[in-house]
């Protein structure tokens, strides 16, 4: 009894602030965290991404989508337990149905059968579960090699890109690890293309929108639209504005 | 002991403003819808013309009259915007606005079987937001909201993450570290490379 009431004072706690800006940017450590994008950045660009794209271009556009799609099959199960955790049964119970039709009728996770039959992927996480459950305001940290992240996230960004081996245990293959570190980058070389294209400043670029995405993901989609007229309307009440 | 919690949860997201805001009226709903499936029309015939000159000139007249670049250029500067005379703010507009029709441009290449569509429209505080998404045969869909002020876009955001903000983010860091000249030489490189690109 004690431990529901507590569930739902946290929930209460964390509903309460939903209107502010709780999820803005939040980077005291820049100076570390831009040495750690800058020694990442530089390696990713020497190697990481040169081997994504020749994967990419010697791999059938269905093989690598296969590909994707069964190392997203094992993380959906970390997705189904934390959809429960934020007390959303029917997430927790979606992802469960995607784990059941994808491993079945999708020859263990290669084909998507779930999205044709709208079970979509909830996309839930330890650091989505921290953030419902209260801890907001959180501060960036960039990864070596895992990327953007926050104290409140690092837990699920790590435990995310071990999962496959948390769950098949010792018998991983190794190879199979550098496939699904191959295969995650080839999938991210859009974005990072329209990263390149379009920012001045990559590493500040790559904060914002991090942040901007996190926040997306913890209101499932939908964070408050008022939020978006912020910036601009508290611009025009400076009057620096004379159209 | 489930139920109830479901139900306190279930009330404390209706206490937290998750109730739907306001329609606008017909009118105006019918214009910034209007504004942006036409804004989508020319995305759609720049993605079917493989030259990227051709897609540019296309596009730079729809997006003049759909963007309200100004207001993008003045809010994505911040304080600076304030600082600057007339000249170097007619200046950054005009730079801004070829960034925007060349990344448009550069990024719309090619068609491959996308789809626009338009969910609804929203009076939403001191604009509208017209709620999109763009359908992609072999990947997921992507949200595109449009937000619009006075019929016109002042920001859009795709998958959560705020153009405008993206923009202010960026703009500031390199105001503060290199200045304003800097930025300028910036946005023309960023501008060449999109035409390069091709």
């Amino acid at each position: 009894m004690r431990v529901a009431a507590i569930f739902v004072c946290v929930c209460l706690s964390a509903c309460s602030s939903l209107a502010g800006k709780e999820y803005a940017v939040y980077d005291p450590g820049e100076e570390i965290n831009r040495s750690t994008y800058n020694v990442t950045d530089r390696l990713d660009r020497a190697a990481i991404a040169p081997v994504a794209q020749g994967y990419q271009t010697i791999t059938p556009d269905w093989l690598e989508r296969g590909v994707i799609n069964v190392f997203a099959n094992v993380r959906t199960i970390g997705s189904a337990i934390n959809g429960f955790l934020q007390a959303k049964p029917e997430s927790g119970f979606t992802d469960l149905s995607r784990i059941l039709v994808n491993s079945t009728i999708g020859v263990g996770g290669f084909f998507d059968v779930a999205t044709r039959m709208d079970l979509r992927y909830q996309q839930e996480d330890f650091g989505q579960t921290l953030a419902v459950w209260g801890w907001h305001r959180s501060r960036y940290v960039y990864v070596p090699f895992l990327g953007p992240s926050t104290w409140r996230d690092l837990p699920s960004t790590i435990v995310r890109s071990a999962m496959p081996r948390l769950i098949v245990g010792p018998s991983y293959h190794w190879g199979l690890s550098g496939l699904d570190a191959v295969a995650t980058r080839a999938d991210l070389l859009t974005a990072s293309e329209v990263r390149d294209a379009t920012a001045i400043d990559p590493y500040a670029f790559t904060r914002d929108a991090y942040f901007q995405r996190r926040k997306f993901q913890i209101y499932d989609g939908a964070p408050p639209l008022d939020d978006f007229f912020d910036e601009f309307d508290e611009f025009e009440e400076d009057d620096a504005l004379d159209f | 002991m489930r139920h109830v919690i479901l139900a306190v949860w279930l009330m404390a997201l209706s206490v937290c403003g998750y109730a739907q805001t306001s329609m606008p009226s017909d009118e105006m709903q019918s214009e910034a819808r209007q504004r942006i499936d036409e804004f989508h029309a020319a995305l759609m015939q720049a993605m079917r013309t493989p030259d990227y000159a051709a897609r540019a000139k296309a596009l730079q007249p729809v997006i003049e009259a759909s963007f309200d670049i100004t207001r993008i250029a003045a809010v994505s500067l911040g304080r600076t915007w304030r600082d600057l005379t007339e000249t170097q703010q007619t200046e950054f507009v005009s730079l801004l606005s070829e960034l925007v029709v060349a990344t448009y441009a550069d990024r719309f290449d090619g068609y491959s079987g996308q789809q626009f569509v338009t969910d609804e429209v929203r009076a939403v505080r001191t604009g509208d937001v017209v709620r999109t998404r763009l359908l992609r045969e072999a990947e997921a869909d992507v949200t595109l909201d449009y937000f619009l002020r006075a019929g016109r876009v002042f920001n859009v955001v795709a998958d959560g993450v705020s153009d405008l903000s993206l923009r202010r983010a960026d703009y500031s860091s390199i105001i503060k570290t290199e200045g304003f000249a800097a930025l300028l030489t910036h946005i023309q490189r960023k501008i060449d490379e999109a035409r390069e690109a091709d």
